[in-house]
């Protein structure tokens, strides 16, 4: 679910900044013979969409239909009472809230004439929206313009890294929270959501790792565990629209902050060999993820990934890792901007949380 | 225990009509029936359970930090990460492709899964695992019930947080605090502030709460994934007479509804019940689809599932059914007002799960 500030902000992302991405989608589109692009976004995929327009759905699933000229317009399974916030928290021509999005947009493509239709993720398209699309609009040829939106939004503009920081800085904010001295986890979680919530997070997905010694993955807290002598919190941070992952380690060690300045400097020096992973060969597990097309977080190179992706430069993405250092385990993580033109990868907001 | 529980029953209920494999999807918005399948609900990419011949299930999800979160989470239960997930569901089902598989939702299968071209073929599974969702096992009854109670005391911290000058999202993230503090991983929530302007709750917003508004929520925490609901208004300050007036028809427009829910009736009837209230004060065009969605829908591992309270579906109400009744809409006088209870369906009628007063409170 979703529950957090939901708002565009003009100052942070002004108009021209979509003109400028969509003018960049336009160009692919051009380069591709495509008449019209199509992409899916709801809860869980939203990246797309609100990479295009701000929109950030909240429980409503939507399609946006972008011609090679004229107006995008975004259909939203939204009833008229509702129409009126989506306009008011995006950035899109043409808004409207119909019962089924593949009519919606099966209508505008025909509207317009379109006849060759890009769509993200084709294959992954829900198959009732599919086939009002395909209905709607049966002279349309749909194909598969996955590729091509990847290579599209890659690259982050100085909008994206400037929001990627803000996450970053509201995660890193409401994980100093952590008071080293409570003992009941749940406790420790609400503060720090709180806290991120209050500085206007569009979401925020707590996990923990109650002892890292005993078992290092990161869960969602129902029950009460007990914390042991070292523990990880991961705050999973959106803001308007861009995520990012921050984590914090709290050892009741005296050599704790020590051990976590060690683990820090080891993994500025891994993220700076991104997009090669050879920096993470010393780490117990390790993850990168970043968003190639809807899902804001996508597996791309890690530990557990058998079908690693290439990085492409200038793009934004979130390094999680687990070192061991001195019988110690310290899971760390923090957004990263993969470096362009030979200059290394760097974190974008240093995973340092002060001494305890 | 619940999990076995619920896959024992669905094994029941595909081996009286023959399906021998089945597969849900899920994602963090609508995460039922594969947490029915699986026993895991889905936060970040979306997720496909396939419930094997044999019993087994396999859990493919689409994020990284999903898969170690579903094998702590659903033990016994074999997990995949599989970031081009249609193709390795697909990949999976060819081995069972000789058998009758299931789907459901069918309409939230990528549509790769029903392409001609594969191997297997997928029949529609979805009214045969919405019957399981909307009829409530004991253990899904008790979770529910945990969950109205969190709900209640949700909305206490809720009232309390509307001071004016405090924008709508901290509100939301007070109430999201303490849902954290009692354990509790969702909750959704929706909410509006305001007057004559407002036509519906939304997302939470910058916008202020100023004294005089009405400030509406529908506020919906789960317990083991199951969800439960309550709904109210409350007025910042003094209650005018026209906004007292208002309420009580919304009162006796949700009690009538209540008062409606036994097994044998549809949920028309119920529907019917609270708007022909509406009707009898000249309010009959809000309770049309220009001004409000549903009178209440069934409630349970997600938060708006089936049956939808509405004077056109037919479903008939059961024992066992969990649900909401609100006659939620917009007021011409006023502007848009909440009220809803969570009501379990029992043998004799309606017993309602929640315990907040059914005030027009003034905070």
């Amino acid at each position: 679910m979703r529950r957090g500030l939901i708002a565009w902000s003009k100052a942070e992302l002004p108009e021209s900044v979509f003109d400028s991405r969509l003018q960049r989608l336009r160009g692919a589109m051009t380069a591709e013979g495509l008449d019209a692009f199509v992409v899916y976004t709801n809860n869980t995929r939203p990246a797309a969409v609100s990479w295009l327009t701000a929109f950030v759905p909240y429980w409503a699933e939507g399609l946006l239909v972008v011609p090679r000229d004229g107006d995008a317009q975004l259909s939203m399974a939204f009833s008229n009472r509702i129409v009126g916030w989506g306009k008011g928290v995006s950035r899109v021509a043409r808004f409207e809230g119909v019962p089924r999005i593949g009519i919606g947009a099966g209508k505008y493509i025909v509207e317009r004439g379109a006849k060759r239709i890009g769509v993200a993720d084709l294959d992954g398209l829900r198959l009732d929206v599919a086939n009002d699309l395909a209905e709607t609009a049966p002279d349309a040829r749909l194909v598969d313009a996955t590729a091509l939106f990847e290579r599209v939004r890659a690259r982050a503009d100085p909008a994206e890294i400037a929001l990627a920081a803000k996450a970053g800085a509201i995660a890193q904010r409401a994980l100093s929270r952590i008071d080293p001295g409570e003992t009941q986890l749940r406790a420790i979680i609400a503060a720090v959501e709180s806290t991120a919530r209050l500085a206007g997070a569009e979401e925020v997905y707590m996990a923990a790792s109650a002892d890292l010694l005993r078992d290092d993955r990161f869960l969602r807290v129902e029950a009460a565990p007990p914390i042991g002598r070292s523990y990880a919190l991961r705050a999973t941070v959106a803001y308007k629209g861009c995520w990012v992952r921050m984590t914090r380690t709290i050892i009741h060690d005296a050599h704790g902050a020590s051990l976590s300045d060690r683990a820090a400097e080891f993994f500025a020096a891994a993220v700076a060999k991104l997009p090669s992973s050879d920096g993470f060969k010393g780490f117990k597990t390790w993850l990168v993820e970043g968003c190639r097309l809807a899902q804001p977080l996508d597996p791309l190179l890690g530990s557990r990934i058998e079908a690693p992706r290439t990085l492409a430069p200038g793009t934004i993405v979130t390094a999680q890792a687990v070192i061991e250092l001195d019988r110690h385990r310290i899971a760390i993580a923090a957004p990263v901007l993969v470096g362009t033109d030979g200059s290394p990868s760097s974190v974008l907001v240093p995973p340092a949380f002060g001494r305890r | 225990m619940l999990a076995q529980e619920r896959r024992h029953r669905l094994r029941e209920a595909m081996a009286s009509t023959g399906i021998e494999a089945l597969v849900v999807y899920g994602n963090a918005w609508q995460s039922d029936y594969l947490r029915y399948v699986a026993d895991f609900s889905i936060l970040e990419g979306h997720g496909i359970a396939v419930m094997s011949p044999d019993g087994s299930v396999e859990l493919f999800v689409d994020s990284a930090v999903e898969v170690e979160r579903a094998e702590c989470e659903a033990p016994g239960i074999k997990v995949s990460l599989a970031p081009e997930i249609a193709h390795a569901v697909s990949a999976r089902l060819d081995r069972i492709a000789n058998h009758r598989i299931a789907a459901a939702p069918i309409g939230f299968m990528p549509r790769f899964l029903l392409d001609s071209g594969r191997r297997f073929k997928l029949e529609d599974g979805t009214r045969l695992v919405d019957k399981l969702l909307m009829v409530k096992l004991p253990g899904e009854i008790e979770a529910l019930r945990r969950a109205a109670k969190l709900a209640d005391e949700g909305y206490e911290i809720f009232k309390q947080a509307a001071t004016p000058g405090r924008m709508q999202y901290e509100l939301i993230a007070d109430v999201e605090a303490f849902f954290r503090l009692r354990g509790c991983a969702d909750n959704f929530m929706i909410m509006g502030s305001g007057g004559q302007d407002v036509y519906a709750m939304a997302p939470p917003s910058e916008r202020q709460i100023a004294r005089g508004d009405l400030v509406t929520t529908e506020l919906t925490p789960a317990v083991q994934g199951y969800f439960a609901q309550i709904c109210r208004t409350m007025v910042v300050g003094t209650a005018t007479e026209a906004q007292k007036r208002a309420f009580g028809v919304y009162r006796e427009a949700m009690e009538a509804g209540i008062a409606a829910v036994r097994p044998g009736v549809t949920a028309a009837d119920i529907a019917r019940a609270e708007n022909d209230v509406f009707r009898k004060y000249g309010l009959g065009d809000y309770v049309t689809n220009k001004y409000t969605r549903v009178r209440g829908h069934g409630l349970g591992l997600f938060t708006d599932t089936k049956p939808h309270i509405l004077e056109d579906v037919a479903t008939v109400i059961e024992a066992g059914m969990v649900m909401i009744v609100h006659p939620n809409t917009y007021h011409p006088d006023v502007g848009y007002m909440v009220l809803g209870d969570t009501v379990l369906v029992t043998e004799s009628g309606a017993e309602v799960l929640c315990r907040t007063p059914r005030e027009l409170f003034e905070v």
